[in-house]
């Protein structure tokens, strides 16, 4: 098993990324040559009808895709890592959902503080991650292995409730309600337009999170081992847990309320990866996350462009593709088990 | 010189259940001792208390005339490798990967390996002969690969004392023979071998000291032959003496696989 440079594989992901990040701008029902919108990103002020397109509507919503497939492909991998198992994705195990029901209550509850900027729809998007996260950790540990079928349930009954809990805030409340139409969106899986300070406030806190997360990818290889293994080789198995969780409930919080529930990208992009780069993770988490960025830029463009002028959410395409795949990798564990 | 590993008045309960009680023994450095014992005796329990993995309910363990609680984790980790009996690997970890693990308590926190570690990993890797297996996953490994590709970690944290859970369980008997040839190289080479071992007959032929832990009665620590008598055996392993015949007797040996001794 050789496998490619750390460096010329991570150089190559981000040209990658910027070429679908500008290709992506220039799409859509104005077209804007690929030449022009480098143009328009160098001279912003000279960039005329064009600038107002790619400024307010098409820039923000290619950065915030990227930002929603970053957190969410880095967030798989450090969960993988952490329950050992490459089913575990925060939208499988009711991270999203429980970010998003969390966030859905933050839109109801305090509508003011909510919609301009992240203030407590993030928040409480976050407390919903992290609480779900604790509790599929509880339920998923068996002895000390983590049982696939409780992790996956735990993550089912997570779904329900946000379906129940949000169709409940939909009562009583008009169609024209600014928040019902969050809601909705969310639960599509539709990337927004967020404003430029949410996309500034959103990419610093998500680079910081990568970044810490970064010398735990380390730790999570000398966990592939087990738990007890890892303990014996020095590494405080305890703490590294709960870094992991909090960040992967960052990110994860992040990732919804900037595109709602969107499954399966953080169990499609790393497996992938995996494939080409091996299972290290401190090699696949930054790969993961330009991966993941790029992954989703083009998805979402796929969506808002394919069926023009109606626009579908990517959390649809990303279904169609990620649950024939997750289909696929619980099969194989089911089969490397009963081995 | 103090002993590499002693136990004072040892006891350990597992909840309300005494696992065992008043167990004290040494293990002098470059010894090659054998754990002999009736399943749920506590053998591993006793492997994973020098390791720093459970703690002693009451008593004092020394290793190196000082108190296990006066080691650091990472110390420990770099004076006593244990090498477990069950490992699974998630993922297609490559055996060099695998391997590279051992050198995490050498290592600053969140630090990588550096050149002199990937050399100890590459000397681990040659020490039990699977240079040819490096590129391989560690998931596809056959028993007996995996068995080498476990003692290479626990020869890249360089211990003093290597210890071993059952290493030759599910092994066919050449896997077996070869094994047990390269824990005496290692002994010779100055480790300090501690392993738990079912097959009397490899213990008699290939360690020099056996500690028998009986249950329900006190342990008993000496070289080989005076420890694998039919009388003490019988006490241990609660079977009458008739039966014992060829495990006991120190010219033939008979291999049979399987847990004979099974309760």
């Amino acid at each position: 098993m050789r496998r490619p440079k750390t460096s010329s594989t991570l150089v190559t992901l981000a040209v990658s990324l910027l070429v679908a990040g500008v290709a992506s701008a220039g799409l859509g029902a104005v077209r804007v040559p690929f030449a022009s919108v480098i143009r328009a990103l160098l001279h912003p002020a000279d960039a005329g009808d064009a600038g107002i397109i790619l400024f307010t509507l098409r820039l923000p919503r290619v950065i915030a895709a990227g930002l929603v497939g970053a957190g969410l492909s880095a967030t798989g991998v450090l969960f993988q890592g952490l329950f050992r198992n490459p089913l575990a994705d925060p939208f499988v195990l009711g991270a999203s959902g429980g970010a998003a029901l969390g966030g859905a209550i933050a839109v109801f509850l305090v509508p003011t503080m909510s919609i301009a900027g992240i203030g407590a729809t993030a928040l409480l998007a976050f407390a919903g991650s992290l609480l779900t996260m604790a509790v599929v950790w509880s339920l998923a540990r068996a002895g000390k292995n983590y049982a696939v079928e409780n992790m996956l349930l735990a993550g089912f009954a997570i779904g329900t409730m946000l379906n129940a809990a949000s169709s409940a805030l939909e009562l009583g409340k008009e169609a024209s309600n600014p928040g019902m139409r969050i809601l909705t969106a969310w639960l599509h899986g539709e990337v927004g337009v967020p404003s430029w300070t949410q996309v500034l406030i959103i990419t610093v806190v998500e680079l910081a999170a990568l970044v810490l997360a970064i010398p735990l990818a380390r730790q999570l290889n000398t966990l592939a081992l087990g738990e007890e293994y890892a303990e014996q080789l020095g590494v405080r198995v305890g703490q590294l847990r709960i870094m992991v969780v909090v960040i992967g409930s960052v990110l994860t919080a992040l990732a919804v309320s900037l595109g709602g529930l969107i499954g399966f990208v953080g169990l499609l992009v790393p497996h992938v990866l995996r494939i080409i780069l091996g299972p290290d993770h401190f090699r696949l988490l930054p790969a993961a996350a330009l991966s993941g960025a790029m992954f989703l830029i083009v998805a979402d463009t796929i969506a808002r462009t394919a069926f023009a002028p109606t626009e579908i959410p990517v959390g649809l395409l990303t279904a169609f593709i990620g649950g024939p795949a997750f289909l696929y990798l619980l099969n194989q564990k089911k089969r490397s088990a009963s081995l | 010189m103090p002993a590499a590993i002693e136990f004072r008045n040892v006891h350990f309960a597992h909840g309300k259940r005494a696992i065992f009680d008043d167990m004290s023994f040494c293990i002098e450095e470059r010894e090659m001792t054998a754990l002999v014992g009736p399943n749920g005796v506590g053998k591993t329990t006793l492997l994973k208390i020098v390791a720093g993995l459970l703690r002693p309910t009451s008593g004092t363990v020394l290793l190196q005339g000082r108190a296990l609680e006066s080691w650091s984790r990472r110390e420990l980790s770099c004076y006593a490798a244990l090498v477990p009996q069950h490992l699974d690997v998630p993922f297609a970890f490559r055996v060099d990967e695998i391997v590279a693990q051992g050198r995490v308590p050498h290592l600053r926190r969140f630090a990588g390996p550096s050149a002199r570690d990937l050399e100890v990993v590459e000397s681990a890797i040659k020490a039990v002969d699977i240079l040819d297996l490096r590129e391989r996953a560690y998931s596809d490994l056959s028993g007996g690969e995996r068995q080498r590709v476990k003692i290479a970690i626990g020869l890249a944290q360089q211990p003093k004392v290597m210890m071993l859970d059952e290493p030759t369980q599910h092994l066919d008997l050449g896997r077996q023979i070869e094994l047990m040839g390269l824990l005496r190289t290692l002994n010779q080479s100055g480790i300090t071998i501690v392993a738990a071992m079912h097959d009397l007959a490899l213990v008699r032929e290939n360690f020099s000291s056996v500690i028998l832990l009986m249950p329900e009665a006190v342990s008993i620590a000496g070289p080989t032959a005076e420890v694998l008598r039919p009388e003490l055996l019988e006490r241990a392993f609660l079977v009458d003496r008739s039966s014992l015949g060829r495990h006991v007797s120190a010219e033939s040996f008979t291999y049979e696989r399987g847990n004979r001794y099974e309760r």
